[in-house]
């Protein structure tokens, strides 16, 4: 989804190839056993094919020029994705396995999780969450608030600097445009659950 | 003196694939050794000013990094280890992604099951093993991506490593695994680092008694 928060914001147009998830489970999917990981998504560029979400979202920054004005931005750009990554993953682990057993402690945790990225936030001028413009970084962490926010409506309560990055990002004409779009409200969250 | 300083615990962790960085590319660094006792206390400064509560940290005269990827990525930018165009440079991406995730299934494994699930976690590994297998298979150069050693190499090579330490037979059928390995450690700087007491005197992680 941060690819598609990536391209709608910087105006360009691309293809969804939805992969039916029994299919995939049932191992009917070429596309599984040609992934070079065996898993999705996939992303291709005419003949050029990717794995890895993140690999997919850096390639994106670097045609993009979302990727910060010098090395210097660009590791920082990559060491906050990074921390992006790492509680995306805990949210993922939380979300597919642990929704019964496990909601009470991961939503006591996660104001530790989010405070890092308040800090962030609250010391970049730009309002970005890395460097002096809008970097690949931002697509992973207002994806990563929208999943929160969806599971706990007040998550942000205490984090204003975070409350108002999500409002800047989605006030953004295009990635605005795409929020509000068919095609994204219809697409759900978890595959059966209804959050 | 050393421009580079690794302030990490003592053992080879997540700083290792960076310090296999630095070696090859006949850098210095300094180690700023860090007390996991001290660490987890909850008085450590330290900590409480890592961006993400988290270690290892990378310093390069004033700048400041945090995230072992994000140090890996960095050092590749700084030494043409990120492939020769865009492409390559997603592709070493991808492939040090894949890396990442079986190495975060390996300190899973070490964190959580290394006494009980060890039986389970080598019945599982050849089928993470295989795809680094293909990819090899795929490059007549013998690294993961493109014509020369990449940062995804140093981090792949790490991760075998401490595989080789739980099975030393573990990579046996896999021909390009093992040549990778071979041809990699017989790189002289590399070959050199590998030899050094430092390096023997690491644990690879918390549970590495040797």
């Amino acid at each position: 989804r941060r690819s598609s928060d990536l391209l709608a914001d910087q105006g360009c147009e691309w293809k969804e190839e939805v992969v039916p998830l029994n299919e995939w489970h049932e191992g009917k999917c070429e596309l599984r056993k040609t992934a070079v990981f065996g898993q999705v998504p996939r992303f291709t560029d005419g003949d050029f094919i990717l794995f890895q979400s993140n690999a997919i979202l850096r390639y994106l920054g670097r045609k993009h020029d979302l990727y910060g004005k010098n090395d210097k931005e660009a590791a920082l750009i990559d060491m906050v994705n990074d921390g992006v990554e790492d509680l995306r993953m805990k949210y993922l682990r939380f979300f597919f396995h642990e929704w019964e057993t496990g909601k009470e402690k991961y939503l006591e945790e996660l104001p530790n999780q989010l405070r890092p990225f308040e800090r962030l936030v609250s010391q970049n001028p730009s309002g970005f969450l890395m460097g002096s413009n809008i970097s690949f970084a931002d697509y992973s962490l207002l994806d990563l608030l929208q999943n929160h926010l969806i599971v706990a409506p007040d998550c942000l309560k205490d984090f204003p600097h975070l409350q108002a990055y999500k409002d800047k990002m989605e006030a953004r004409p295009k990635l605005k445009a795409y929020l509000e779009s068919e095609a994204h409200k219809n697409r759900p969250i978890h595959p059966t659950r209804k959050v | 003196m050393a421009k580079y300083t690794i302030t990490y615990f003592p053992v080879r962790g997540r700083a290792e694939p960076m310090r296999l960085l630095l070696a090859d590319q006949g850098e210095q660094w300094n180690e700023e050794v860090v007390d996991i006792q001290e660490w987890m206390s909850g008085k450590s400064e330290l900590k409480k000013n890592a961006v993400f509560g988290q270690l290892p940290r990378l310093r390069d005269g004033d700048f400041e990094l945090y995230q072992s990827n994000a140090m890996l990525r960095y050092l590749a930018r700084k030494h043409g280890l990120y492939g020769k165009n865009e492409k390559e440079a997603a592709l070493i991406d991808m492939v040090n992604d894949g890396a990442e995730d079986f190495r975060q299934k390996f300190g899973k494994f070490v964190w959580n099951e290394y006494e009980t699930g060890k039986d389970k976690y080598l019945a599982e590994l050849p089928n993470q093993l295989s795809p680094f297998e293909r990819i090899l298979s795929k490059n007549p150069s013998g690294f993961v991506v493109g014509n020369q050693i990449s940062y995804a190499d140093y981090n792949l090579l790490d991760v075998l490593h401490n595989h080789l330490i739980l099975s030393p037979d573990c990579i046996d059928a896999f021909p390009h695994l093992k040549a990778y390995v071979a041809k990699l450690e017989s790189r002289p700087k590399l070959k050199a680092y590998l030899a050094t007491e430092a390096r023997k005197k690491r644990p690879a992680h918390p549970k590495d008694k040797r």
